[in-house]
């Protein structure tokens, strides 16, 4: 069956008839059950446009369905739902409802490439996938993922110093996702570390806790990359109509 | 790409990199803390000379790529960009995977595309430094480093502590072998690295007398991009990798990456947390299983700072 013809299978768009006639003849049985007759009229004509608008989907128009991306991706051999072909395919034909049925999983790739790595066409499906979730994100259908999360504390404090300081970025990211820190694994974790009385490393992580570490000068390059990171955001705003959308949500909230 | 001088025309690729920038990155200051002072410890117990690249910056890593995939390769590039204009040398290596990775690709979209060209001109301009050039720099994985400075019989004739009787997997992770476009001098027949079947690190595990198990994992993914933000997932992933690793016959787990490291102790232990899944296998950097070849003592490559304990363990092998 073509990958595009499998939601026509779901059980709420088959109906089945304990006894039906149709023209004098009795179809009742094994012949009883159909495909619901629908009309499809929701397209989102710009999706394609859209995802490519963003980084990482620019070579989505170049995909031609060969299935390696699924085929070799990490995520769908623990989670059959996680298709990057199938997803790829909705954006191209428009389909969003469908696509949002998998909303909530999307940003689980794990960059691991090796769809990239399989891509005959060179589409970097890994690439779609973070644009995908971005555009979920910014179209407000999904809250920010933790991945996310993770992805502005992180790139927030190379901002910020240059460099990363690892206690600081998981606190943060605790902190912001609302997580508690003290889970019996990662209680666990620290008690071994510290069985093999890693004093210069202790020393060193303290320190660093204490006195962030940074790229002396920074300063000007933190600016340069602010700058172009809000004008990107911007540029992306615009190519996804997003004012308009929030205009829209304004009147549907006055009205 | 420029052509390279008459200096390097000479030069054999052993002599070149006898001495090279170093670029530690962020992990390796931090929870890779044991791989840094092992490479330093083989480079030291080798005759390599290290020179840590000034006053470096974060490569980017896979979270501001995520943000914005242009930020990434000006940050590398940076990198680079002081390497040649602030200390005169044209080979980096980079032991982790992921800065490895990082200079790389951004090599790769400075020679091929020429807005990645345009933003790191500007930027660069703009922090006030010398704007990076394709084709300065070679980057280099700590791997290339030993495996071409040192080679297998340098390696094998320098060698104290045999690790024969050492049964291990060798796990190289996702970033050192994929996407293939980015690593041009890989797959080039004998003697070159593989992106499907890597063998870099076995072959230096070899020469040390280490005997390596037949491992399908390789490459395969440790969920590291996640491990926090989706560790059910991560957990499944690393479970995968070290049972597949023991029923292959595997003592150790060598690696190369300290995203992957970590991974692998953390999720090693949230598995016999969460799931109740205890699977016993050792898991050290390739750097410290050679630097105990090569008679250092477990402290001086830093097997005290690794979570997962393989101090008994090495004893008994003769090492401790």
């Amino acid at each position: 069956m073509p990958i595009h013809e499998k939601s026509l299978i779901r059980p709420e768009n088959l109906t089945t008839h304990e006894e039906l006639v149709l023209d004098g003849v009795d179809v009742s049985g094994h012949w009883s059950t159909f495909i619901e007759t629908r009309v499809v009229k929701d397209y989102n004509e710009s999706l394609e446009e859209e995802i490519a608008a963003l980084p990482g989907g620019e070579q989505i128009h170049r995909c031609w369905q060969c299935g390696s991306c699924t085929n070799s991706c990490t995520v769908n051999a623990i989670n059959p739902d996680f298709n990057p072909r199938y997803w790829i395919y909705l954006i191209r034909m428009g389909m969003e409802s469908e696509l949002l049925r998998d909303k909530d999983i999307i940003w689980q790739c794990v960059s691991c490439n090796k769809c990239t790595y399989a891509c005959p066409r060179d589409v970097f499906p890994e690439g779609v996938m973070k644009a995908t979730s971005h555009w979920l994100e910014k179209k407000g259908h999904t809250p920010k993922s933790p991945s996310m999360h993770f992805d502005e504390v992180f790139t927030e404090q190379i901002v910020a110093t240059g460099k990363i300081e690892e206690s600081r970025t998981i606190r943060r990211f605790f902190a912001r996702t609302k997580q508690k820190l003290a889970q019996p694994w990662m209680i666990e974790m620290v008690k071994r570390m510290l069985r093999g009385l890693p004093v210069g490393l202790l020393t060193r992580m303290g320190l660093a806790t204490l006195v962030a570490p940074r790229t002396s000068g920074w300063g000007s390059a933190s600016a340069a990359i602010q700058e172009y990171i809000d004008e990107q955001h911007e540029k992306q705003a615009e190519a996804l109509n997003l004012a308009q959308l929030v205009e829209t949500a304004k009147q549907d909230v006055a009205a | 790409m420029s052509l390279p001088d008459k200096v390097s025309l000479t030069m054999t690729t052993k002599d070149k990199y006898k001495k090279v920038a170093y670029y530690p990155g962020c992990a390796l200051e931090g929870s890779g803390h044991s791989y840094n002072r092992s490479t330093k410890a083989v480079g030291k117990a080798l005759g390599l000379d290290l020179v840590e690249v000034k006053n470096w910056n974060c490569c980017g890593a896979m979270e501001v790529k995520n943000i914005d995939p242009k930020i990434q390769t000006y940050l590398s590039s940076r990198v680079m960009s002081t390497t040649v204009n602030e200390m005169d040398m044209d080979v980096v290596m980079a032991p982790c995977n992921g800065c490895y990775h990082n200079l790389k690709k951004a090599e790769y979209d400075l020679a091929n595309d020429d807005e990645s060209v345009a933003v790191v001109d500007r930027l660069s301009k703009k922090a006030g430094h010398k704007t990076y050039e394709s084709g300065q720099v070679e980057t280099i994985h700590a791997l290339d480093w030993i495996k071409d400075a040192i080679g297998e019989d340098g390696l094998k004739s320098r060698v104290k502590n045999s690790l024969s009787g050492m049964k291990i997997a060798n796990y190289y992770g996702c970033m050192y072998t994929r996407p293939r476009h980015i690593f041009p001098e890989k797959d080039q027949g004998p003697g070159s690295e593989s992106t499907s079947k890597p063998h870099f690190m076995d072959d230096l595990l070899a020469a040390a007398g280490a005997e390596n198990v037949d491992f399908p994992l390789k490459t395969a993914c440790c969920g590291g991009a996640h491990t926090l933000s989706d560790s059910d997932t991560s957990t499944k992933l690393v479970l995968n990798i070290l049972k597949t690793a023991k029923m292959c016959g595997a003592e150790v787990i060598a690696t190369e990456c300290p995203t992957c490291h970590s991974g692998l102790e953390m999720h090693q232990i949230r598995a016999e947390k969460t799931l109740g899944e205890k699977v016993d296998i050792k898991i050290l950097y390739f750097t410290q299983l050679l630097g105990m070849a090569l008679g250092l003592k477990p402290r001086k490559v830093g097997v005290h700072e690794n979570i997962n304990d393989s101090i008994g363990f090495l004893k008994e092998k003769g090492l401790g």
